[in-house]
């Protein structure tokens, strides 16, 4: 069983789910657990994700933290607070998965009326809405109707207000739906850049390597419950055993007389397993000792997605 | 703080207004005011009396009022958890019972200057009448019927086609039981109480007075409705 890092992190709490559990009901009786007996504690600071199947909970655990939905059991505090309470109090930077805005408005009109909803001081607003039109790159769009942006360009104007006050908490549901590879990675830099030893940030995903890449922990729900939470730092004794895909310029015959068991994949491509780090590294040299020329080194799959899959299961 | 910025935001939702209902209840009340004034200026051409001006107005405000405030109040919490537009809203530091209470009134405002302006084209085309008694009434259907309309859709999705069933049901639940002695018609009386607008138009609108009794039922039912659908956002998810 891989070690699971679940401990309380050592910056202040922001926020706390205690025992939280979700039932929707139906006028005809009928109830659904969405989430059952979750408990998470996120710190000051962190980037945190949240990954799981379609159905898992993701979305009734954003919208609970919003206070959008009140647990149907246990107890949620953000920043001390109720959530709602929070909110209502301080505001939360939320992106949703779905971008609904009035289609009827324009681009940028529409974020003048989130900022005033924001408390933005009017005389800062006009330059607050230059300012995250310029990051997410919107000049050319900002007079058109909502209803006549692409998908892509409505998400980055999703990510636009979220962005325009400088919030605490920033709440990132799917951030990266619709967009182009260009602006997947332009997102990465600009979540990056957000990071502050005052300010958290959730991000809710389906893309493991995205959440591998920009959080620190990860939590992997399913079914509505807590199935582990992984840090996505090296961990020497989690991370040894695993499979790698090498590839060799040359040296292909020297590859399989170090590494006996390596499969051939074509192209000087071979997926082996090493049972440390420190058993790759001294193959690798060997190998290069011997004349191999070798062009990657990557691990078949990505630490997070190895848990993922260990928690969850295997796609169906 | 909040309200500073709801206030500012007032602006906002009160374009909103005129952009998505209040074009819409001119475009429909001067047709419907052409539509009834034709006969009459057949019938009466050329000169109208005061008293048969009023008997027209009362005429064409008893329905078009009614209508603008089912208009005005359509969708007016419901829209955004249907459509999902609470998602952003709400994310400020904004409480949603200050943002629908506000709009309320808003909408209240946009209803009177739209039918302000009916009522002054109305006044040079037909002849003069007392615009003010027009307002107090129109003021008093939205807060009878109005009321009763925030409440549904703060609970409801289907908030248009509740509160025109519980308008409907309540003029034929009356007409069937509202004149008897036994308990049916005494629970007919705790139903939206429609059929007051009737008698209240004709005399609010002609002489600017209405029974007190009346009026006050009226207000207070809508009123009551008004603060019990503040209470079910208060309490409601946004996202339910």
């Amino acid at each position: 069983m891989p070690a699971a890092c679940n401990r309380r992190p050592p910056s202040p709490l922001v926020i706390k789910f205690q025992n939280v559990g979700k039932t929707y009901r139906s006028l005809l009786g009928n109830s659904v657990k969405a989430v059952e007996e979750f408990s998470l504690e996120v710190g000051e600071g962190e980037i945190f994700g949240i990954a799981g199947p379609n159905g898992a909970g993701k979305s009734t655990l954003i919208a609970m933290l919003l206070g959008y939905l009140r647990p149907t059991t246990g107890k949620l505090e953000v920043g001390g607070l109720p959530a709602r309470a929070y909110v209502e109090r301080h505001g939360i930077g939320y992106l949703s998965e779905l971008v609904a805005i009035n289609p009827k408005w324009r681009a940028d009109r529409a974020l003048v009326r989130f900022a005033t909803l924001a408390g933005i001081p009017e005389a800062r607003v006009s330059g607050q809405v230059d300012e995250v039109i310029a990051l997410l790159g919107l000049h050319e769009h900002r007079e058109k109707k909502i209803k006549a942006l692409s998908k892509g360009n409505l998400q980055r104007l999703g990510l636009a207000q979220a962005l325009l006050r400088q919030e605490r908490i920033l709440i990132l549901d799917e951030p990266t739906h619709g967009l182009d590879p260009v602006w997947t990675q332009r997102f990465r830099e600009i979540v990056g850049d957000l990071r502050r030893p005052d300010r958290t940030i959730l991000i809710a995903s389906h893309n493991l390597d995205e959440l591998q890449r920009l959080a620190d922990r990860v939590a992997i729900i399913d079914h509505g419950r807590l199935q582990r939470v992984v840090s996505t730092g090296f961990d020497q004794q989690r991370d040894s055993i695993t499979r790698y895909r090498i590839v060799v310029a040359s040296g292909e015959a020297r590859l399989e007389e170090v590494f006996p068991g390596a499969e051939a994949g074509g192209k000087g491509e071979y997926s082996v397993i090493v049972r440390s780090i420190h058993e790759l590294n001294t193959s690798l040299a060997d190998l290069i000792g011997r004349g191999a020329l070798v062009s990657s080194v990557v691990p078949e799959r990505s630490v997070l997605e190895q848990q993922f899959r260990e928690a969850v299961g295997e796609p169906k | 703080m909040s309200r500073g910025r709801l206030a500012k935001y007032s602006l906002w939702q009160f374009r909103d207004f005129v952009m998505e209902k209040g074009i819409s209840i001119v475009i429909i009340g001067l047709l419907w005011g052409y539509l009834q004034l034709l006969p009459f200026r057949m019938s009466f051409s050329p000169e109208m009396t005061p008293e048969v001006i009023t008997r027209l107005v009362t005429l064409l405000a008893g329905s078009l009022v009614s209508i603008a405030v089912l208009i005005a109040l359509n969708g007016i919490i419901s829209t955004d958890r249907k459509m999902g537009y609470y998602r952003f809203m709400f994310s400020k530091p904004v409480s949603p019972v200050r943002y629908y209470a506000q709009l309320f009134f808003v909408h209240l405002v946009g209803l009177l200057s739209g039918i302000l302006l009916l009522a002054t084209v109305f006044f040079v085309v037909a002849g003069p009448f007392n615009i003010w008694n027009l307002m107090l009434y129109t003021t008093l259907v939205y807060i009878a019927l109005g009321g009763i309309g925030f409440f549904v859709s703060a609970a409801s999705r289907h908030d248009w086609v509740t509160l025109a069933a519980v308008w409907v049901g309540a003029r034929v639940l009356r007409g069937l039981y509202g004149n008897g002695d036994d308990w049916k018609s005494k629970a007919v009386e705790l139903l939206p109480p429609v059929h007051k607008i009737d008698t209240v138009a004709g005399s609010l609108i002609a002489t600017g007075t209405a029974p007190v009794q009346d009026v006050m039922w009226l207000g207070g039912y809508g009123a009551l409705f008004f603060v019990v659908g503040l209470i079910v956002l208060q309490r409601r998810s946004l996202a339910g």
